[in-house]
């Protein structure tokens, strides 16, 4: 649109201004704090005095075994979770990738877990989840298998709370990848078909190299929200039994708001938020790419 | 043609099959709510609850639920509000004069992927010192966090999208810069600004993290009253599970409206869909 005229500029920074200072007040500001917060001793349970201890929090983290428990935990939901919501909703995805009558409705139904909040997830799951009277026990007796103590037991519990994740999130792999495969036009189908190509090698010859960003996006966006996982945990487990089931953002919760370490806590989140700027950092650079559909 | 006849028949099954997998768990959820104490803590489950009224609903309502709506839709709507008028400005402003380029727009956009879990820390002792703590006001502001990054993103996609002429040619005919905006390129993202204002509603309704920190006893929003539910001593199934279907239902309706543009609002509009 040209230059920017002077009175543009005045409009144009007026108008990116009230933005501009919220974020700022909301976001700046207070993350400058917690810095500082991370470097001192600060409990405020005990009305103690915040006393500066420089690196002190970050290196008692490393000596935190349950901090790295929290880390495993996590560690199992990117893994497995993620892992199989991309397995299962990319299979998913090339199924519905046809024209049938009622497809719409179908995909909107397949979309409900990931539109509810996961508070509601977590209360559909305990109710599955329950040892004597939960639907899931019953379903495997049934089957002449043995109750499985889902949520009561130190080494299942990390991973139910993944199955949960697994049924919540695998709708967002299906209906991304879905946009990602509709967007490849139909001739390039036909061309390898009359090319003699096979159902494999149209897949992974054509389709999977230009589907390939849309993969990269999907999987950092679910990357990045599975390693902030809590409301599962809270819902399902409350981290139990004993610690068992502890996520990252959850043990931080608890440091900060049960225990009342601020300057631990702050720590901590200064840790995970290490992390989520280095994955976000990829993300942002396949943005700018602009090879996505 | 046989065999093309059969892989169908095999993808349909699979779909199918899947569908249910999908859906069963809701399904026990809406027979839960309806279900009396001795049709839940039973063995073998009972599948089919003997009556269908709606005294678990009425119930669970007066159990907070009715409360948690209502924070819920305040904060939720007031928050909605605010990062779409704010939103909206600033997306214009990034779309059409490129102010501060396009390590701006990141910046903002990367407030939108910071965990709760660091933010919710230094923001509950700033609302402390305020004041703030178990007030809407606080829930609202600590929303915009998220909301304001994400409408900007989303209505700078749908004006970069919108071609410039049709505003040259206001400008032409003698409308300012601000008669431009708000008369034409305003009215034509339309369709984009109501998306991204349900999405905004969406993402405050369904949060829980800020909600269970920054509210106390005056402000309870739904997802906090249902988790509270679940915690208490005696866990009143029928309850919980009529709640959270009551709160799901309005969110169930804006994805369904919203299916046009889903995928662009959850991929943060990486994936235009």
């Amino acid at each position: 649109m040209g230059g920017l005229r002077k009175r543009d500029w005045w409009m144009a920074f007026l108008f990116v201004l009230p933005v501009v200072v919220i974020l700022l007040a909301i976001s700046i500001f207070p993350m400058v704090y917690s810095f500082y917060l991370s470097l001192c001793r600060w409990d405020i349970g005990m009305g103690g005095q915040r006393t500066f201890i420089g690196a002190g929090n970050y290196l008692r983290l490393f000596s935190d075994a349950r901090f790295f428990n929290s880390l495993k935990n996590t560690g199992r939901v990117l893994l497995f979770g993620v892992g199989t919501q991309f397995a299962l909703g990319l299979s998913l995805a090339l199924l519905l990738n046809r024209s049938f009558r009622g497809r719409s409705l179908v995909v909107t139904l397949f979309l409900l877990p990931m539109m509810i909040s996961p508070v509601v997830v977590g209360c559909i799951w305990k109710i599955i989840y329950h040892y004597q009277y939960g639907p899931l026990n019953y379903l495997l007796n049934l089957l002449g298998i043995r109750s499985v103590n889902w949520l009561g037991s130190g080494s299942i519990s990390p991973y139910s709370i993944v199955l949960a994740d697994i049924w919540e999130w695998t709708p967002f792999m299906v209906i991304t990848l879905l946009a990602g495969l509709q967007a490849i036009p139909d001739d390039l189908y036909e061309a390898a078909r009359v090319d003699g190509a096979n159902r494999w090698q149209i897949f992974s010859g054509v389709v999977f190299p230009l589907l390939r960003p849309v993969v990269i996006i999907a999987i950092l966006i679910r990357v990045m929200d599975a390693f902030k996982i809590f409301d599962l945990v809270v819902l399902l487990t409350m981290g139990g039994p004993g610690q068992a089931s502890e996520s990252v953002a959850f043990y931080n919760y608890l440091t900060g708001f049960k225990y009342f370490s601020m300057g631990y806590a702050s720590a901590m989140s200064y840790v995970q938020l290490a992390v989520i700027v280095a994955i976000a950092n990829v993300f942002l650079r396949s943005f700018k790419g602009r090879a996505v559909v | 043609m046989r065999r093309r006849d059969g892989v169908t028949v095999a993808v349909f099954v699979g779909i199918f099959v899947l569908l249910a997998v999908a859906l069963a768990p809701f399904a026990w959820n809406v027979l839960t709510s309806f279900k009396e104490k001795g049709e839940y803590f039973t063995y073998p489950p009972v599948f089919v609850p003997s009556s269908f009224d709606l005294e678990h609903y009425v119930r669970g309502l007066h159990l907070g639920g009715a409360k948690g709506i209502k924070d819920s839709f305040i904060i939720a709507s007031l928050t909605t509000l605010l990062a779409i008028a704010l939103g909206s400005l600033a997306a214009y402003s990034l779309s059409r004069f490129r102010i501060g380029g396009d390590n701006f727009a990141f910046w903002i956009l990367s407030v939108r992927m910071m965990p709760p879990i660091a933010s919710v820390l230094p923001l509950f002792l700033f609302f402390r010192f305020l004041r703030w703590l178990d007030t809407y006001q606080a829930l609202i502001f600590t929303y915009a966090l998220v909301n304001i990054p994400f409408a900007v993103w989303m209505m700078k996609g749908f004006f970069d999208e919108l071609p410039v002429e049709l505003e040259e040619a206001a400008l032409i005919d003698g409308c300012g810069r601000l008669g431009a905006f708000v008369r034409v390129a305003l009215p034509l993202v339309a369709p984009g600004l109501v998306a991204t204002a349900l999405f905004c509603f969406m993402f405050s309704w369904n949060e829980f993290l800020f909600a269970l920190i920054l509210g106390r006893s005056r402000v309870v929003p739904i997802t906090v009253n249902i988790a509270g539910l679940i915690g208490g001593h005696e866990i009143l199934w029928a309850e919980i599970s009529a709640v959270s279907i009551v709160a799901s239902v309005p969110i169930i309706v804006l994805a369904i409206l919203l299916q046009r543009y889903l995928v662009r609002g959850l991929t943060l509009g990486a994936v235009k869909g």
